[in-house]
C-alpha cells in the first residue's frame, strides 16, 4: 500500500533569537478551495494569541478584496478567500511573506507572561449573579471541585479572562483561562436549554451564552447584560477576540435592577 | 412601490429561504448557511436570466436594479426540504423551479422539474413529496424576502434554524407567511410575462441535470488534512476503503455516517482503529472549521460539515470534501452510501471555479 502524500503544507519556522527552545512553528493548510488554516502550538497562550490577531489584522489591512473572510481561535486563523481572484498557492506565498514580515516587527517575547496587556484596551467587567437556587451547576461544581460554593465564586471572580475565539453561536466567545481549581470536563449530556445570558465553564474556558441554546457547560451564574447588540444591519458583540474580561458577583436584587434599568 | 408575494397555504415539509450564505460573519459566530445545493439554487436563477436573455428582456435600461444586477446570478429562493408545500400567487411574476422533483402543479396541471413558468395573481403551485432527493428549490425573478422591503441580514437572506430566535432574517416559513418578490423587478415582470411559458405549455427540459447528481452510490472526493498524512498508510487505507451510510441524524447542519459493516462486527479494538489514540491526543482544542470538513469523533463515524454548521468545532478533521461532491450529497437521504477518494487541493479549486464561471460568478 502507497502512503499517501499530497503537497498542501506549507511550514515556516520562526527562529527566535532565544533559540529553538522558544520558536513557534507556523503551518499554513489548505483546508478548502476557499480556505487556508493558520495554525500554531495547540496550546492556550496569551503572547501566541496576540501574535495571531496581529497577523489576523495585517493579512486583511494588506490582502484587501482577496480575503473574504478570517476566523481566529485559540492557536488557529482560518482565511477565506476568493479562489476566482487567486490560487491557495498564491494565497500561501503572500501569508508566508506577511508573517515572515510580522515576525520581524514583533518584539522578542520573553516566554509566556500572563499579565500582557491586552491589545484591545480596557477590560469588560460582568456582573453576574452566581445563582444558588435555581436547578443548575454551582452546588455540583463546588462538590467536585472539593471546595465551598462561596470558593467558586471568588475563584471564578478573581481571575482576568481573555477572548481567544468567537463562535458556536452569535457572540459566544471563548474566555480562558480558568483557575485550575475549577478544571472540569464538559457535562458528560448536555442541558437542552441554556438560559440567556448563563455563565458557564468547561475544562480551561469560562463563557456566556448570548441566547437561549443546548448547551454542555456548567452552569454557574448568570448576567443581565447584553451579549451583543444589533443596530443600522450592524452586529456588535459585548466581548471580542482579544479583549480582557473580569466577573464581579452581584445579588439577585442587583440582577433584577440592572434588567429593569436595560428594559426602560 | 407595492411587492407583489406569494402565500404559503399549506406546509408539511420544511422550507426557508437561501441564498450563498454568510461566509462574512463567521467571525462573529455567525453560520456561514446558505443554499443546501447551490447546483439547482444557481440553475433556478440562471432560467429565468436566460429566459429574459432569451426574449431579448434587457435590464439595462431599468432604474433602480443595480443591486439586481449584481445579483442576478444568487438572488434569494425559497429551498423546500420534501416538498409538501402549496403557494398562492397574490401578483404576477416569473418563476423556477429546480433541485429534488416535487411534481409540482399550477392550478393542479403537472409541469415539468427545470424550468421556468409565469404565474397569475390567483393561481395555486403546490409541491408533492419528491420521490428522490431532497431540497427543491423556487426562484423568482429579483428573489424572494419573508418581509416588505427587507434588507440583507451581514450580505444575506439566508435563514439559519439554530438562529432565527435572534429575528434579524424574518420569522420561520409557516402557513400564511407572505414571500415578497422585489419591488424593483415590477416592471421588468409586466414585460417579460408576455413571452415566457404558461403553464399549460409545459415544454423540453432544462439540459439533463441528472448527470450532476450520483445515480446510486456517491465518492467523495476529499482533500486530506495534515492529520491524514500523519497516519499510517494501513489507517488511511482502511478510511478509504469503507463503505459508509449516510445516518438519519443528518440535516442542513452536518451529515452523519455510520460503518456499513459495524452492525456485524463487535466493538472496534484498537488496532482497528483508523485514528490511533497517540493522534487524536493532539486535537483538543476548539478551532474554526468550514463547509465539508470531515470530523472524526471517538466513536469513528465521521460527521462531514455542511452549510448551516457552527463556526467552530473540537473534533479530529480527516479532510475537506470537494464543494461540487457536497451540493451532491445534500441531496442524499440516510440510508443512501457513500465513500472517499482523495483528490489534490488544486484539482478541487479547479473544478470549483469552472463550476462557478458557468454562473458568472
Amino acid at each position: 500500500m502507497r502512503k499517501v502524500s499530497v503537497n498542501n503544507m506549507s511550514s515556516y519556522q520562526e527562529s527566535d533569537t532565544n533559540g529553538a527552545e522558544n520558536s513557534t512553528q507556523l503551518t499554513i493548510e489548505v483546508v478548502a478551495e476557499n480556505a487556508l488554516l493558520l495554525s500554531w502550538q495547540a496550546k492556550i497562550s496569551l503572547t501566541q494569541h496576540n501574535k495571531i490577531i496581529t497577523l489576523q489584522a495585517m493579512i486583511v489591512q494588506q490582502l484587501g478584496e482577496l480575503i473574504i473572510e478570517t476566523v481566529a481561535s485559540y492557536h488557529c486563523l482560518m482565511v477565506y478567500f476568493s479562489p476566482q481572484l487567486s490560487t491557495s498557492t498564491q494565497m500561501i506565498d503572500k501569508i508566508n511573506s506577511i508573517a515572515k514580515n510580522h515576525h520581524a516587527s514583533l518584539e522578542i517575547d520573553k516566554g509566556d507572561t500572563p499579565k500582557v496587556k491586552s491589545l484591545h484596551g480596557d477590560c469588560i467587567k460582568i456582573p453576574v449573579y452566581y445563582d444558588t437556587e435555581q436547578e443548575w451547576d454551582l452546588a455540583d461544581v463546588a462538590k467536585r471541585c472539593n471546595m465551598s460554593m462561596d470558593d467558586v465564586i471568588k475563584q471564578h471572580s478573581a481571575e482576568t479572562y481573555h477572548g481567544y475565539a468567537l463562535g458556536f453561536t452569535p457572540g459566544f466567545c471563548y474566555l480562558a483561562s480558568l483557575p485550575e481549581s475549577l478544571h472540569l470536563p464538559r457535562k458528560s449530556s448536555p442541558r437542552l436549554k441554556v438560559p440567556q445570558g448563563a455563565i458557564a465553564i468547561a475544562e480551561q474556558q469560562s463563557a456566556i451564552y448570548p441566547i437561549e441554546s443546548p448547551g454542555g457547560w456548567h452552569i454557574i451564574g448568570q448576567t443581565p447584560l447584553p451579549m451583543y447588540e444589533s443596530k443600522n444591519g450592524q452586529f456588535n458583540t459585548t466581548i471580542n477576540v482579544g479583549q480582557n474580561v473580569q466577573f464581579y458577583a452581584i445579588t439577585k436584587a442587583e440582577f433584577i435592577a440592572i434588567q429593569q434599568g436595560l428594559q426602560t | 412601490m407595492s411587492q407583489g408575494y406569494l402565500e404559503i397555504i399549506n406546509i408539511n415539509g420544511q422550507a426557508s429561504i437561501q441564498d450563498l450564505g454568510r461566509l462574512n460573519a463567521q467571525h462573529l459566530g455567525f453560520s456561514a448557511s446558505g443554499a443546501a445545493d447551490e447546483f439547482a439554487f444557481l440553475s433556478a436563477n440562471k432560467l429565468i436570466n436566460d429566459t429574459l436573455a432569451a426574449n431579448k428582456i434587457s435590464i439595462k435600461h431599468q432604474h433602480n436594479i443595480d443591486e439586481l444586477k449584481n445579483k442576478k446570478s444568487h438572488c434569494a429562493a425559497i429551498e423546500v426540504t420534501l416538498g409538501q408545500v402549496s403557494f398562492e400567487a397574490k401578483a404576477a411574476c416569473i418563476i423556477a423551479i429546480t433541485g429534488a422533483d416535487c411534481q409540482a402543479k399550477i392550478n393542479n396541471i403537472a409541469v415539468n422539474n427545470w424550468q421556468c413558468y409565469q404565474l397569475q395573481t390567483g393561481d395555486m403551485l403546490e409541491f408533492a413529496m419528491p420521490k428522490t432527493e431532497l431540497h427543491s428549490y423556487l426562484a423568482v425573478l429579483g428573489g424572494f424576502t419573508c418581509q416588505k422591503a427587507q434588507k440583507p441580514w451581514l450580505g444575506s437572506y439566508s435563514q439559519t434554524i439554530n438562529e432565527m430566535a435572534l429575528g434579524f432574517t424574518g420569522e420561520k416559513l409557516t402557513v400564511g407567511s407572505k414571500l415578497y418578490f422585489s419591488a424593483q423587478t415590477k416592471v421588468l415582470t409586466e414585460s417579460a410575462l408576455e413571452k415566457t411559458n404558461k403553464p399549460k405549455e409545459a415544454n423540453k427540459p432544462f439540459k439533463a441535470p441528472s448527470q450532476f447528481y450520483a445515480q446510486q452510490n456517491l465518492t467523495l472526493r476529499i482533500m486530506p488534512s495534515s492529520l491524514f498524512l500523519q497516519m499510517s498508510s494501513e489507517q488511511q487505507q482502511r478510511f478509504l476503503t469503507t463503505d459508509y451510510i449516510i445516518s438519519p441524524d443528518s440535516n442542513r447542519m452536518g451529515y452523519r455516517l455510520g460503518d456499513s459493516r459495524s452492525q456485524k462486527s463487535p466493538a472496534k479494538s484498537a488496532n482497528e482503529k483508523i485514528l490511533s489514540e497517540q493522534l487524536r491526543s493532539r486535537c483538543l482544542l476548539s478551532m474554526p472549521v468550514t463547509y465539508g470538513m470531515v470530523q472524526f469523533p471517538d466513536n469513528e463515524q465521521p460527521i462531514i460539515l455542511m452549510k448551516e454548521r457552527q463556526t467552530m468545532g473540537g473534533y479530529p478533521v480527516l479532510g475537506t470534501v470537494m464543494q461540487t461532491d457536497l451540493f451532491r450529497l445534500s441531496q442524499m437521504r440516510p440510508g443512501e452510501k457513500v465513500n472517499f477518494t482523495l483528490i489534490s487541493h488544486q484539482k478541487a479549486q479547479q473544478q470549483l471555479t469552472a463550476f462557478y464561471q458557468k454562473y458568472c460568478l
